[in-house]
């Protein structure tokens, strides 16, 4: 304690010194949007090698349920090239622009950054403008929705994360195809709340809820999770509590789906309103 | 000693005055740009407790951020200047010390030691000042030759203004 004392006696100019210009920094720091810019930026410069290394030793550890996945996926594709294939396994068949009557682009995309302890989460893919990607498109972690994109560069896309309190979807329960709105109440990465469905309308916990394809973003019938629990809220409406199919706390690839008759859609509508 | 307070009170005022209304809006080819308020930190007395020195350059800093809109960067350079201002004097002590009772002046201890004393401590703030102003080291010797230039354009002025102060 005394050499403590003695400490601060011999350099107490010092110290007043140095709180004096914390002071001063703090000031700087949060009063000048520049210079507040200039000081995270240099952060993040010190964190962002950190930051990488970190992610390339946990990629390496999901490898086994990244491959699994992927294996998963081959065995869906697999089985849809099949069916595909035996239809024309067969002397004669027309031959069809498969493009023509094509509605959805689908493309993979890896995630390379991601939140999921705000209030309005994101995430970072990469895969941007130059990969046809654009603003609007929905984005699906296998075949459950995971967020819409927000905006592009060249090469990323920053994509508004399903837990994010901006995000909201049009979603239906898939047994008796009832749709409300969807969104996250901020509280829990692994549920959100779907509102809206009437009281008369009867379902079971365990229910599949699924995108309705009423907007012109995600398709019909995308995974968005089960029913977890509901309770009556205000004089006609359940307010339902989803379990989220996508985990948001391990997302590493992605798909975007782009709706190609977008405009065509949303131009028609527009004559009408 | 409250005559004392006083007189650096008022010289307080006075300098800020002619800070903000003049110098402020003297910018020699907007490149130089004199900040005459850190000789209040030049001419406190020489018995003051560092302590003391430091608040009162934090308060005068703050004081010229709230006029310029730059909260903490004439601050920060002000707080390093009463820092340093102790070691500077100790420094360029004359061969018989300093007199207790009277502030730094040129009337006592003559232009070249004014000089010597002012320039060091105005281009430490001024250094401090124009670094923290860019911050970054990409410009960093088109902000030294503004440094230098500002540091002679203020230097010149407070040797001016102390010279005004002396014939008083």
């Amino acid at each position: 304690m005394r050499n403590l004392l003695n400490f601060l006696a011999k350099y107490n100019n010092l110290i007043i010194f140095l709180v004096l210009e914390g002071i001063a920094f703090y000031l700087l720091s949060t009063g000048n949007s520049y210079h507040n810019s200039r000081v995270v930026k240099g952060l993040r410069g010190l964190t962002a090698g950190v930051e990488r290394r970190v992610s390339n030793a946990t990629s390496y550890f999901h490898l086994r349920e990244i491959s699994q996945f992927v294996a998963r996926e081959n065995a869906s594709l697999r089985t849809s090239v099949e069916r595909l294939t035996s239809a024309e396994n067969q002397l004669f068949f027309s031959v069809t622009d498969t493009v023509h009557y094509q509605q959805y682009t689908y493309s993979a995309a890896g995630v390379v950054n991601n939140t999921v302890n705000r209030q309005k989460n994101f995430f970072t893919i990469n895969k941007g403008r130059l990969q046809g990607l654009s603003v609007d498109m929905a984005v699906a972690s296998g075949d459950c929705v995971a967020g819409v994109i927000v905006g592009c560069s060249a090469n990323y896309s920053v994509v508004m994360s399903l837990l994010n309190l901006d995000f909201r979807l049009s979603a239906r329960l898939k047994s008796n195809g009832y749709f409300g709105s969807l969104s996250w109440d901020g509280d829990d990465i692994r549920h959100v709340i779907l509102s809206e469905i009437p009281q008369h309308v009867t379902f079971g916990i365990g229910d599949t809820v699924e995108t309705t394809g009423y907007s012109v973003v995600f398709p019909e019938g995308v995974m968005i999770g089960t029913v977890s629990d509901f309770e009556k809220s205000g004089g006609d409406f359940y307010r339902i509590k989803v379990a989220l199919a996508t985990d948001f706390k391990k997302l590493h690839f992605v798909n975007v789906i782009g709706n190609l008759r977008k405009e065509e859609q949303l131009e028609l509508e527009k004559q009408f309103q | 000693m409250i005559n004392r307070i006083l007189r650096l009170g008022l010289l307080f005022i006075l300098l800020f005055l002619l800070q903000v209304l003049l110098f402020n809006n003297i910018q020699f080819s907007g490149f130089v740009n004199p900040y005459i308020y850190i000789m209040f930190i030049l001419l406190l007395p020489f018995e003051l407790p560092s302590w003391i020195l430091l608040i009162l350059s934090f308060a005068t800093g703050l004081t010229m951020d709230l006029f310029s809109g730059t909260p903490g960067m004439h601050t920060s350079a002000t707080v390093l200047a009463g820092f340093i201002r102790p070691y500077v004097l100790r420094i360029t002590s004359p061969r018989d010390g300093y007199e207790t009772g009277a502030g730094p002046s040129m009337m006592v201890y003559g232009f070249r030691w004014f000089l010597i004393y002012a320039s060091i401590v105005v281009f430490v703030h001024h250094l401090a000042l124009f670094y923290l102003e860019v911050f970054r080291l990409a410009d960093f010797f088109s902000t030294l030759l503004r440094v230098i230039l500002s540091t002679l354009f203020s230097v010149s002025f407070i040797m001016l203004l102390e010279y005004l102060r002396k014939g008083k």
